[in-house]
Parts: structure tokens; sequence; C-alpha cells
């Protein structure tokens, strides 16, 4: 689905910067993100990309600039012309609105699949056992997991961990979707089946944001293609355009290398 | 053998008192212990330092200055109590330490990222801790943690020395009486072993527990 221009952005980040230490990761990111827009950042090992994508979420914080969702600032209170870190109930609020997949999947092992998808639907929702489970089912479902609902994390395949996953985030009825680099962690003849689950949400008007290394994905269901290159955004624009004729000489090897890698 | 006739009641009533001694110190040091490993991960600085100076002074100490400190200096801050209650107190701050020090290394062998994946679906930090975090904790630490409790034991010999009537003092008091030394503390050292290989043995059926579900 093709962002209108006019559409006033999901998602607007201004002058993103994060520090760790003393190197500066993310050094000033302008994006926005408009609803049902699929995303997809690309770049090198290093460049910035999980960082960009944790901040946005605030499993880090950043140092200066601006999230906002919806024009809600994400993390940060102003009060008086001051910033202070949003509490923890501030942070969940804020964070309502996310749904997020990790490369390692970070399913609790100990919880059984329907565990693992319900468990926020009963906390956070206070949803009974048997409405949460009916959600949950209806998740995995969805992500073809419903015949594993009673398995545990370790009986089940990468792939399936991943979908899992997908569902367990989903289960919250986020906004936005979050992936970084979700099958990144797989087996290639895992690979497909998370990428058909991702097409089929991003078909469904889902808005997503997806790290990946997967520039078929990125070429095929992607409507912008961001690249970064040393905590900057080098280039973006369709996909089309961006694979075919790269204005920058650090976007054009570095699809040179990919290409060569992965004849 | 008379020995074993005459003294059986006596070295009986020393092992039940290491073993109510022990299990009271326990269970005062696995909830402090835990209390102690919670404040490690409080925001700022006072709390977390605070408790690693608490573990690092546990750790540093022996258990018998611990004793003497709490029994001779305890009345000195108002702290009146008899032997056993002191022992239990000073065995159980002690065994506190030592299990902050495993629970600690528990939460810190959970990877990070089941965390932020709980709190990205907006699940209070006190439910995660609940829900995710301790039951996995619990089953990673049940070895070390019987291991501890078995040193616990071993510990509480030093008890004898503020005058506690546990197993070792029986011994001593035995051999005083009988001017035998080796059946006594023979017998002391059977009854040790008996009770830490029970333990052991509980230990190993709680592991295998865990692991099946
Ligand atoms: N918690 C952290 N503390 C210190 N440095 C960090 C931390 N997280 C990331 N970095 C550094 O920030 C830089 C960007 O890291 P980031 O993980 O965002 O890169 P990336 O583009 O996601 O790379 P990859 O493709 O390998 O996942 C790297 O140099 C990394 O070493
Ligand atoms: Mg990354």
């Amino acid at each position: 689905m093709k962002p209108e221009a006019t559409d006033k952005p999901l998602i607007e980040i201004r002058n993103l910067r994060k520090r760790f230490g003393t190197i500066e990761v993310l050094k000033g990111i302008d994006l926005a993100i408009h609803r049902s827009e699929v995303l997809c950042v690309i770049g090198p090992s290093g460049s910035g990309k999980s960082t960009l994508l944790r901040s946005i979420a605030f499993l880090e914080a950043y140092d200066e600039g601006s999230v906002t969702f919806e024009d809600r600032l994400i993390g940060y209170r102003e009060e008086n012309g001051r910033r202070r870190r949003a509490g923890e109930r501030e942070l969940n609020a804020d964070r309502s609105g996310f749904g997020m997949v990790f490369q390692h999947f970070h399913l609790w092992p100990h919880m059984s699949v329907m565990e693992n998808v319900t468990e926020a639907l009963r906390v956070v929702k206070a949803l009974g056992r048997a409405e949460a489970e009916q959600i949950g089912r209806e998740m995995l479902d969805k992500v073809g997991i419903a015949a594993h609902a009673a398995k545990y994390p370790e009986q089940l395949s990468g792939g399936q961990k991943q979908r899992v996953a997908i569902a367990r985030a989903l289960a919250m009825k986020p906004r936005v979707m979050l992936f970084d680099e979700p099958t990144s962690a797989l087996d290639p003849e895992l690979v497909g089946e998370v990428l058909a689950v991702m097409k089929q949400l991003a078909q469904e008007g889902m808005t997503m944001m997806v790290v990946t290394h997967e520039m078929g994905f990125a070429a095929h269901v992607a409507d912008t293609v961001v690249f970064m290159d040393q905590g900057r955004i080098v280039e973006r624009g369709d996909p089309g355009a961006t694979f075919a004729d790269p204005k920058s000489d650090r976007l054009r090897q570095f699809l040179n290398t990919w290409r060569e890698r992965s004849i | 053998m008379s020995f074993i006739e005459t003294y059986t009641p006596l070295l009986l009533s020393g092992l039940w008192a290491t073993i109510r001694i022990c299990f009271l110190a326990t269970l005062l040091a696995l909830p402090l212990g835990l209390g102690v490993t919670l404040l490690l991960r409080r925001p700022g600085r006072a709390l977390p330092a605070l408790a690693r100076l608490y573990v690092e002074v546990m750790r540093g100490t022996p258990i018998l200055v611990v004793l003497f400190l709490l029994y001779y200096g305890g009345p000195s801050i108002g702290l009146v109590l008899e032997a056993e209650p002191v022992g239990i107190l000073g065995l159980g701050l002690y065994g506190a330490g030592y299990f902050a020090e495993i629970f600690r290394a528990g939460l810190q062998s959970i990877p990070q990222g089941q965390r932020e994946a709980a709190r990205m679906l907006g699940i209070p930090s006190w439910r995660i801790l609940l829900r995710i975090e301790l039951p996995q904790m619990l089953r990673l630490v049940t070895p070390p943690v019987i291991n501890q409790i078995i040193v616990l034991i071993k510990e509480s010999a030093a008890l004898s020395i503020i005058t506690v009537a546990e197993l070792t003092k029986i011994g001593a008091q035995i051999a005083n009486e009988t001017f035998a030394v080796i059946e006594p503390y023979l017998a002391v050292a059977l009854l040790y072993w008996l009770l830490i290989e029970l333990i052991a043995l509980a230990g190993h059926w709680l592991e295998r527990k865990a692991k099946h579900g």
C-alpha cells in the first residue's frame, strides 16, 4: 500500500541521536512512517539499524531528538520546557501501539506456546482465561501454528518459534510492528515461512518497520527502503528505484557485496 | 555396645537441634537473599551499593565472627537473645549473602531479550519478575542452593562455640564425659553425613522434577 504524501505520519522521528558512552551510534535520524506503510531498513553490520528500532521502542533511551507516535512523544515527558524520563506506567502506555519481534524470538521457555501468546492478554488486558485463549487461538491460526498450542518453545523449529513470537505480539493488537532481523537466526529453509507470514501482514495493511538482510523481501514487499550507514540514513526511496539505481557509492557497494554473496 | 545405647538419645537430640536450626536459618536466608538480589537491581546507586556491601561483608567474614558479634555485641544494641536464636539469626544472615550471589547469577543467565519482549507487551516489572524470571531462576539455582544449604549445615557446627546444644556440641560433651574421642566424633560425623546425603537426594529429586515440568 502506497502511503499518501499528504497523510500525517503514524510515527515521526526527528533528529534522533543515540550515544553509547562516547560513541555516537545514531547521528541525527529523520524518518516518517505512515499508516500501512512497510518500511525496510537495510545497511551494513554496525550501522545502527537495531539501535534505531530499539530507540523507537524506547528499549534504548535516545539522547536527543524525538520519536512521536500519533503526536505522542515516546519515552519522555516534557514539563516546563524540560524533559524527564517516562515512568514505567507511562512508558507502557507509550509503547502500547508497538509490537516487536526479535532476531532471537525471546519466547519464554517455561511457558507453553498458548501461554506465551496469552500472558500479556491476561496480565495487561486482564482478560479471563477463556477469552484470552480464544484470541490466542486466532493469532496462532493466523501464523499457522494452532496445532502446536500446547507445545513448549524447545519443541519447535526456529521458524515456528518466530511465528509464535509474531502471534504473541499481534495478540495485543499493535498499530505498528517492529521487526529486528526476524529471519537472521533461522536455517535457510525456514526463512520462507516467516517471510510469508510477514507478507500476509503487510497485505492486511499492518504498518511495519523491518530491519532485514532479505533483499528479496525488501524489493517485493516494502513501500520504502531506507539504507543506513554509520549512524545516518544515506538513501531512501521506493525499492524499485533504490535497488536499480542507487544514488550513493556506499549503497552501490553494499548491493554489490550482497549480490556477490548470494550467487 | 553400651556407648551407643547410652548416648543415642543425646546424639539424636543434637541432630534434631542441627536440623531445626539449619531449617529455620535457611527459611530466613532464602527470602532475605532474594531481597538482597532484588535490591541490586533497583534504580539509583544507594540501594544496590548497600546490597553489594551486605554480600561482601557476609562473604568476607567467618561465620564464627558473625556469631560472636551477634551474641556478645548484640546486647549493646539492645539485641539480647538466647544462644539458639542467635545461631539461627547468624546462620541466616550469613547464608543470605551467599544465596543472594546465587540468585543474582541465576537472574543474570536469563536472556535480557525475554524481559524486553515482556516489556514491549506492557507487562509490569513485578509481573515479569514473578511469572517470567523467578520460575526460570528457581530451576536454574536449585543445584547451587542445595549445595549452599549443605555448606550451611556444616557451618552450623560453629554454633557449638556459643554453647548451642547442636550436634557438634553434643559430640564434644560426650567426649568430655567419657574421655573417649573417637567414638563420639565418629557418631557425629556419621549423622552429619546422613543428613547431608538426605539433602543431596532431595536436591536431585527436585532437579529431576523441575526438568520434567
Ligand atoms: N548496548 C550497547 N553498548 C555499546 N555499544 C553498542 C550497544 N549496542 C550497540 N552498540 C554499538 O552500536 C553500533 C550499532 O549497533 P547496532 O546493533 O545498532 O547495529 P546494526 O546495524 O543493527 O548491526 P547488525 O546488522 O550487526 O545487527 C555498533 O558499533 C555496536 O557495537
Ligand atoms: Mg542489528
